[in-house]
């Protein structure tokens, strides 16, 4: 019982790491200039997710570590250096992303402009962080989360004409703009394939105590998770086809976004739209910057566990702390948040060979990983991640600067 | 034992098991009538800095003189304080709390995270 329980460990990082301010930046791009055309993206994306967070829970199951104590450990300081700045990086403009998501999320709601709700925002993130323990957060989001079917049930009442559906699970070239479908393409994937979310997900993996006897849990975690994710980032981009693209409305701006749930629920429409990216963002928000503190505590070796009081693990919490006030400038500095967001998506794309290599290196690590390593379809599958991630680090960039509208 | 492969980089703890940094340096004593032994590690972001490169560790002292709440830029743990080294961690005979590898965490504490409420400080 307390084994299914786990589950929601899945589903937290389904939600807050699956779906939020990237995903509904790139579904509702996707669906609005392409209907259902880029689904096969979202699909491949979440292929691999699931193999890379299966891998991760793994190895923190098995070993009782997480990944970035790992990876410092067996590459050494040297080594590490690089993908840790690279991913402090990350971490801050992700962290900016999703509060920018609950700012307009906010600004939907009450009229008020963004750099507002850039400190309160802040400041409500910090005191999740601050007071609440690990099973809190991760309980009270997945449940919360839940609102994001909203999402699902729009699309199914919108009837999309299902053979247009399925035949955007698979790639074919545009009719239009190849530039800008590519570049969404890749951006799907890099919101997605988050790279902080592997070393968040072991992190928590380690902080849930869990041993060998949960790699089948792991297992079924990272499909469903991965899988409920999945499942509502389909809704968005089928709700964004059919509501927003007959009209011709592109996405420049979240104020666009806005509009996709309200042919479906004339009168909630907007509201339950901010709330369902308030939500997401806001666990996500606390997903990214509860991620930053475990890389830096890893790295260094402090003490660390989002269970322990502040005045346990003071370093801990003031990495998050400062982590939360960066990631807030973005906002009270004016910046639009759909830019912030398709920006760091591309550069999540452009940096996750540094994320990828060493973890599959060490997933192949018998010492370490025991009858546990990668098999032999985990190792077909991941040679064609690298690939993948390889080819992303070279385009996504250039796409960028010519597609990105 | 390999010291580079399973000494360096490795997370240290205390007797109660509380994180206390990582091997950030090893240092070895070589003498002439046998084989050169580990004498001590080496705990400090300046030990980190020298092995990025001697320039950063001058630049992260200079950096120390103006602004620190330690006294020494290099902790050292001598070979003898080590209890035992299992895959997890190397546990020493110490108590974190009073060694200087928790000057930062002691100075945050008292400073900072006391005066915030709901820290769960007494």
């Amino acid at each position: 019982m307390k084994k299914a329980l786990q589950l929601a460990l899945g589903i937290l990082t389904a939600i807050g790491g699956f779906f939020d301010v990237g995903n509904i930046a790139t579904c509702s791009q996707a669906g609005a200039a392409f209907r259902f055309q880029l689904i096969w993206s979202l699909l491949l994306a979440t292929i691999v997710v699931i193999f890379l967070v299966e891998m991760s829970g793994r190895f923190a199951a098995v070993t009782q570590k997480a990944l970035p104590d790992t990876i410092r450990e067996h590459f050494g300081f040297t080594f590490w250096l690089v993908p840790f700045l690279i991913l402090t990086v990350i971490h801050l403009l992700v962290l900016g992303a999703e509060i920018g998501g609950i700012c307009f999320a906010l600004h939907l709601v009450t009229g008020l402009p963004l750099q507002v709700w850039a400190l309160p925002v802040a400041v409500l993130v910090w005191l999740f962080l601050w007071r609440a323990t690990f099973k809190t957060i991760e309980n009270s989001t997945s449940l919360l989360g839940l609102i994001t079917l909203a999402f699902v049930v729009a699309a199914a009442m919108h009837h999309p004409p299902t053979h247009e559906v399925l035949a955007g699970a698979l790639p074919t070239m545009p009719s239009h703009d190849p530039e800008n479908y590519w570049f969404i393409a890749v951006s799907i994937i890099g919101a997605v394939i988050a790279p902080y979310l592997f070393y968040f997900y072991s992190s928590g993996a380690v902080e849930d105590q869990w041993d060998v006897s949960y790699v089948p849990v792991n297992r079924a975690v990272a499909v469903m998770g991965m899988g409920f994710g999945s499942l509502v980032s389909i809704g968005a981009i089928v709700v964004a086809g059919m509501v927003l693209a007959p009209r011709g409305i592109r996405v420049t701006d979240y104020h666009q976004a806005a509009l996709m749930l309200t042919q479906a629920f004339p009168f909630w429409g907007y509201v339950l739209f901010a709330v369902s990216m308030g939500i997401a963002c806001l666990g996500a928000a606390i997903e990214v910057a509860l991620s930053m503190s475990y890389s830096f505590a890893q790295t260094f070796g402090w003490n660390w566990g989002e269970d322990l009081e502040p005045a346990e693990d003071a370093r801990f919490c003031l990495v998050y702390t400062v982590s939360i006030l960066l990631g807030s400038l973005f906002m009270l500095f004016g910046f639009d948040p759909l830019k912030l967001t398709i920006l760091t998506m591309a550069i999540n794309a452009a940096v996750l060979p540094v994320v990828a290599i060493p973890m599959l290196l060490l997933m192949n690590d018998r010492t370490l990983l025991r009858e546990h390593a990668n098999g032999v379809i985990s190792n077909v599958v991941t040679v064609g991640i690298v690939l993948l991630t390889l080819v992303l680090a070279v385009v996504s960039i250039p796409l960028m600067i010519v597609g990105g509208s | 034992m390999d010291i580079v492969r399973d000494i360096l980089d490795k997370q240290l703890c205390d007797r109660e098991e509380i994180f206390m940094g990582r091997v950030d340096g090893l240092v070895l004593e070589v003498s002439k009538d046998g084989p050169p032994r580990v004498d001590h590690f080496e705990l400090g972001f300046a030990v980190l800095a020298r092995r990025i490169h001697p320039r950063v560790e001058r630049w992260l002292q200079a950096i120390r003189k103006r602004w620190s709440v330690r006294k020494n830029a290099r902790q050292i743990v001598p070979w003898s304080a080590v209890l035992e080294i299992t895959p997890q961690h190397i546990k020493l005979d110490l108590a974190a709390l009073e060694t200087p590898a928790f000057d930062w965490e002691r100075w945050l504490r008292k400073h900072v995270i006391r005066k915030i409420p709901g820290s769960g400080a007494e």
